[in-house]
């Protein structure tokens, strides 16, 4: 077997191993304990400097608190759910469909189609910010609404999940098709009930990961959105920022509010993420 | 029962060529089998008949109604695949039934016609399983099922079988042969497998890079086969070639051997020149110490022998370095590096032309 189990190594490699692995994760969680612990501080004892002690006070259940009191988190956080749900679902539908085109039918520039998809993933985001603002100012009028996120995001990231549904669907063995053309399904039909079923694995990793993305993303909603009724709540946690005093309490309880829903959803997701879903469809 | 005519079917893929002119009759309930070496067309043939090819030329009719054009659905067939192609996410009952399903189909009829092949395939104690939970051979009975739900009038079938162990193999083609019988479908068979062609065929068709070389019975083809490539490619072990010399001779022809000897032929009004000599391995005898033989009789030395237990295949090499595979019975004492005697009897011959064609079909069966 290659690499070989860390079980067979040699007594001193063991113990190494055992070693690092504690520093590499403290090493790596570090930054989150330290706003876990900031974001239950009081803003006394943040003052007095004292980041990495344990905290004076808990002042979980206030912080928390103020963070939905003292801005318009509730509205942030809805708003992101109102623009990352419907761009993933549109995403991961469109491309699902459009891979699966790309990599089961025949057709006149398919392959340059596919090197379109391919290359539109090398275009930097930020080359596109002057012209997708004024597209959506002057062309499509969406600006400062929750639906040029939506737009945008769904257009954006659709090219890359397609580069992953096409390159995973075409493992797919066509013989499943065929066998359900012959018995007279349609198209539609098998897409739906022969090869979603299959790709499951694929969408619901695809599906964490483009929330992930779109949920996290800070460019564009300051690029697209201006007022607080289409603000997602990463670009709103600057309102939790203070007046005078940089609030880090605050802003560290918002931070971990944000993220937890892309933590939740990769919990709820993880057992899709079976593979082998085509075991026992051809010999095996 | 209905039977399948090809004429003038053609595919090219874009500017490759793959099925050439083809011509064809299956008729109704006929068990028709394709065989020919890898890459020779036969799964594109089945899967123009199916639909799931365009026919680039030619017309398909199946039971008299033209079906170039007909979706694959419309077409009263049914596939098993190679690589039985079930929906590993469905149970074995939602396989079978899948395509009844997605129809109008009333659900006791589904319920009906599912129960009836599960139990024609003993399938019933399965039928809540998944695929992942099933042993290769009860695979390719689902994927049968699956087919026969359809009670379709013809039955394709590209290699079936060629994914199970012998045993299996045997068990599974006489099951086939059994079905054949009891639904009386035309059934459309491609193996490369000889002993399947041999055993299943009703009829046989021998293709080589998409023409058809040869269509007969399993015994004509290998008794009288129409040229160089049918006599090579079924029996096995296969024929022996000879090169040899055709010299006119009145009414006969005396057949020349490279490495010696001659053979007389009535054989009028044929070219003088090259040729090559067939003979099967069982039309080989090898001669004891003073026995004498009517024949051409050849020396070699034995490279291998093969004891198969009923049989023996003896590898040899003639005097003149020609190989040679002579079939005895199972107990022949020779081995390795023995010297040997072997006779070639002219009635048990088969002479081919240089192009390929036969000139003459030995007439010992
Ligand atoms: N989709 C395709 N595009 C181009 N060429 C193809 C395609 N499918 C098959 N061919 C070519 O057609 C020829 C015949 O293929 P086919 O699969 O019919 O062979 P076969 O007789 O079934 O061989 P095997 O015994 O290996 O299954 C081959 O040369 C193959 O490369
Ligand atoms: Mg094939």
């Amino acid at each position: 077997m290659f690499p070989a189990p860390i079980q067979d190594a040699r007594p001193l490699g063991r113990f190494g191993y055992a070693a690092a692995v504690p520093i590499v994760l403290v090493i790596w969680l570090l930054p989150l304990l330290a706003i876990a612990l900031t974001s239950i501080r009081s803003l006394e004892d943040l003052s007095r400097g004292n980041y990495w002690g344990w905290p004076d006070r808990i002042m979980a259940v206030h912080n928390y608190r103020a963070v939905f009191t003292s801005s318009p988190m509730g509205r942030y956080l809805l708003n992101s759910i109102m623009i990352t749900v419907p761009a993933v679902v549109g995403t991961l539908a469109l491309s699902s469909m459009a891979g699966y085109a790309l990599a089961k039918f025949r057709f006149r520039g398919n392959l340059a189609l596919f090197a379109i998809f391919i290359g539109g993933n090398f275009v930097p985001f930020q080359v596109l910010m002057i012209p997708v603002r004024d597209l959506m100012i002057h062309v499509v009028p969406l600006y400062d609404t929750i639906w040029a996120l939506v737009v945008f995001h769904m257009a954006f990231q659709t090219g890359f999940c397609t580069l992953f549904m096409r390159n995973f669907m075409r493992e797919l063995p066509d013989a499943l098709a065929e066998a359900a053309r012959l018995d007279g399904v349609s198209e539609l039909r098998i897409f739906w009930h022969v090869v979603l079923p299959l790709v499951r694995p694929a969408l619901a990793a695809l599906a964490v990961l483009v929330f992930t993305f779109i949920w996290n993303d800070y460019f564009w909603a300051l690029v697209l959105v201006q007022s607080d009724s289409a603000r997602p709540v990463t670009a709103g946690l600057q309102a939790l920022s203070g007046m005078w005093l940089a609030s880090w309490q605050l802003m560290s309880a918002g931070a971990l509010i944000a993220a937890a829903p892309s933590v939740l959803l990769f919990f709820l997701m993880q057992r899709h993420f079976v593979t082998g879903l085509t075991l026992g469809a051809t010999k095996g | 029962m209905s039977d399948v005519q090809l004429s003038h079917i053609a595919k090219r893929f874009g500017d490759h060529a793959v099925i050439h002119d083809l011509d064809l009759h299956v008729a109704p309930g006929e068990f028709c089998v394709f065989v020919g070496p890898s890459g020779c067309g036969k799964s594109t043939l089945l899967r123009m008949i199916a639909g799931l090819e365009k026919i680039s030329d030619g017309t398909l009719s199946i039971g008299g109604r033209d079906m170039t054009r007909v979706p694959p659905a419309n077409r009263g067939i049914a596939m098993v695949f190679q690589s039985y192609a079930l929906y590993p996410h469905m149970t074995v009952a939602e396989n079978i039934s899948f395509g009844l399903r997605m129809s109008d189909m009333p659900k006791a009829e589904i319920e009906r016609r599912v129960a009836r092949v599960a139990d024609t395939l003993e399938l019933t104690p399965l039928l809540k399983r998944r695929p992942s939970q099933l042993s290769g051979g009860q695979r390719q009975r689902v994927a049968i099922g699956r087919a026969m739900v359809r009670e379709p009038v013809v039955f394709l079938f590209d290699e079936p079988l060629s994914n199970l162990d012998a045993a299996l193999r045997l068990q599974t083609r006489v099951e086939i042969l059994r079905l054949h019988r009891q639904l009386g479908a035309t059934m459309i068979y491609v193996t490369h497998d000889q002993v399947e062609a041999m055993t299943m065929a009703d009829k046989i068709v021998v293709l080589s890079a998409g023409r058809i070389e040869q269509v007969g019975t399993p015994l004509e083809l290998y008794h009288r086969p129409d040229n160089l490539f049918v006599a090579g490619f079924l029996g096995s072990p296969r024929m022996n070639f000879l090169r040899a010399t055709l010299v006119p001779d009145g009414e006969a022809v005396s057949v020349r051997l490279a490495g010696g000897g001659s053979l007389v032929f009535d054989l009028p009004g044929t070219p003088h020149g090259e040729a090559t000599l067939g003979i099967r391995p069982e039309h080989l005898r090898l001669l004891r110490s003073g026995e004498k033989g009517a024949g051409l009789v050849l020396s070699a030395t034995v490279d291998l022998a093969e004891h198969l237990g009923a049989e023996t295949i003896l590898h040899l090499t003639a005097s003149d370095g020609t190989a040679l595979l002579l079939r005895t019975e199972g107990l022949a004492r020779e081995t390795i590096g023995d010297a040997v005697q072997v006779l070639v009897v002219p009635e048990a011959c088969h002479l081919f032309a240089p192009d390929g064609r036969t000139l003459l079909n030995g007439s010992q069966g």
